[in-house]
């Protein structure tokens, strides 16, 4: 048991657990503060809300393990995908969502495409975002066993739970406001952790130099083409199809807020990850990653190397804080989707407000006790689970919403044709196994917008109303307050 | 109702900047060659971090100096 690291950790989650508290109230007040905060967070609260949401555990953990593992080329790939997410989701999507006025993702195919394809979007959601709890909740294990010197199933159980009790209790206000604590904590952990790795091997080159001593493939392509490819279209497009993500969107409180809030959340992650390149590159210079239990791990070794303990306590408390915001994130846009979506929506119109905030909270807790159980024996790399979910949601949600904005004449059918193929594809080939792995969404993605093409053009147009919605959305140049 | 052109909204022709230089990386893919040992494709997106960023300055501004003609 790792002393000085623990009694921070302790420290920290009870800080959290108490803002947790005084926003309880607050949140519960009504479904609007409960699901995006009052549509009042402003852009430095926002920034690093946003960025600790798209941080999950695998930006720090897996892009890094990834890179040690892999070769460095391969972490960035997953840079590249990951700091294109804030821009790619701004040119496309986010002023235009925003104008539409809804809450959710699955409330915009409703106003967009009708209720059949709302509840084909929540049961999507339900499933991409409870797969998502995995890695977050195995990078929590492998943490939680190192720091606490439990085993790692314990770990995994413990702080599953811990966590999502206080993501139920809170909702979005709790989750924005720890976020800007989790994010700032992990910036400045990791720029610290580079900096003492600079330090120590006298710059960036000695550096590059050392790692390529100790393992001569670290700058190499290692991988298929496609993984690269596929690895990076599902990052790209993560803001845009990533329920969590676009919800931060919505907390904004103007346009212009919400659009200088995704700026600098993307100079946060630029941040991050030139340091993670330098953390990578010790990772490496290491040469232990052959005798780690998982490849995970070797962030925690990093740290373990090069800080002292009450910074590497810091440090973990960060990572832990990471998973635990983009977790949070999750688990409200799976509740959002049961609780305000289907259940509001469409079993009890007259649901009250305090009844659909505390059915929330029930479908946390046990979408948060199915990622536990899958957890205990994860199948896969945290970046590769990471991949998974990305090319799922995208497959399946990135050409309805981008053709719902864009292209008046998508309709009802085209967007169910092209979420069900996208979602079925994508389920095919990743259990044949046919392509290597993160590739699924190069072929899923194409057919679903072939289909969504397809079967809108060959069926009738949608009503006048649906199209004048089109317009409507890209009217937001004009919403100027 | 829309008074611009959706061709004309600069979020478009940004993401067609961000396509290109995409491309860029992944048509041309110079695997095999190295500079300070790591492959060239490796620091083309390296660049390309940097990249990104630039063009969500550009957006962010390019919209707030259309929605202050607007006002004006």
């Amino acid at each position: 048991m790792q002393v000085t690291e623990s009694i921070i950790m302790v420290i920290y989650l009870v800080v959290l657990t108490i803002i947790g508290i005084y926003f309880y109230r607050r949140a519960r007040q009504s479904e609007s503060d409960y699901f995006t905060a009052g549509q009042s967070i402003n852009t430095f609260v926002g920034a690093f809300a946003i960025f600790a949401a798209v941080a999950s555990s695998s930006s720090l953990l897996g892009a890094v393990g990834s890179g040690v593992a892999l070769g460095v080329p391969y972490f960035f790939t997953y840079a590249f995908g990951v700091i294109a997410i804030m821009p790619f989701a701004m040119f496309l999507i986010s002023g235009q969502i925003r104008r539409s006025g809804v809450k959710t993702v699955p409330e915009f195919f409703n106003q967009r495409f009708g209720s059949s394809v709302q509840i084909v979007a929540a049961v999507i959601v339900c499933v991409g975002m409870t797969f998502y709890m995995v890695p977050q909740l195995t990078a929590s294990g492998i943490i939680g066993s190192y720091v606490l010197g439990i085993d790692y199933t314990t770990a995994v159980i413990v702080l599953g739970l811990g966590f999502t009790l206080y993501a139920a209790l809170g909702g979005m206000w709790a989750i924005t406001y720890t976020d800007l604590i989790q994010g700032i904590i992990m910036i400045v952990g990791i720029v610290i952790l580079a900096l003492a790795i600079l330090m120590n091997h006298n710059g960036i080159g000695a550096l590059i130099g050392d790692a390529l001593s100790t393992d001569p493939e670290f700058g190499d392509i290692t991988q298929p083409w496609m993984s690269y490819f596929g690895l990076f279209i599902a990052f790209l497009w993560f803001g845009i199809i990533s329920p969590s993500v676009v919800m931060r969107n919505f907390a904004s409180k103007s346009p212009r807020i919400a659009r200088r809030t995704s700026m600098w959340a993307c100079l946060i992650y630029l941040t991050l990850f030139v340091s993670g390149f330098i953390v990578t590159s010790a990772g490496a210079s290491l040469g232990i990653i052959d005798t780690l239990d998982n490849t995970d791990m070797i962030f925690v070794s990093v740290i373990d190397h090069y800080l002292p303990a009450i910074l590497g306590g810091i440090m973990l408390a960060g990572l832990l804080a990471a998973i635990m915001s983009s977790a949070d994130a999750m688990l409200l846009a799976i509740s959002a989707a049961i609780a305000h979506d289907i259940y509001k929506g469409y079993i009890n119109k007259q649901a009250s407000e305090r009844f659909v905030t505390g059915l929330g909270l029930i479908i946390m807790i046990l979408a948060s006790v199915v990622g536990v159980i899958i957890a205990i024996d994860p199948p896969g790399l945290i970046a590769i689970m990471v991949g998974w979910v990305g090319g799922f949601l995208l497959s399946s949600f990135g050409f309805p919403i981008v053709l719902g904005i864009w292209w008046s004449r998508a309709n009802t059918q085209g967007a169910l044709a092209g979420m069900l193929s996208g979602a079925i594809t994508f389920v095919i080939l990743i259990t044949s196994g046919v392509l290597p792995t993160n590739a699924e969404p190069i072929i899923a993605a194409p057919i679903s917008l072939f289909l969504m093409i397809v079967v809108s053009l060959m069926t009738s147009p949608p009503p006048k109303e649906k199209q004048d919605l089109v317009e409507f959305y890209h009217t937001h140049l004009e919403d100027t307050n | 109702m829309a008074s611009r052109s959706k061709l004309k909204d600069p979020g478009l022709i940004l993401m067609i900047f961000l396509v290109l230089y995409a491309l860029l990386v992944f048509v041309w893919w110079p695997a095999d060659v190295y500079v300070y040992g790591i492959s060239l494709v490796g620091w083309l997106m390296f660049a390309g971090l940097f990249f990104w960023f630039l063009l969500a300055i550009v957006y962010v501004i390019w919209i707030e100096k259309i929605e202050d003609r607007n006002n004006s």
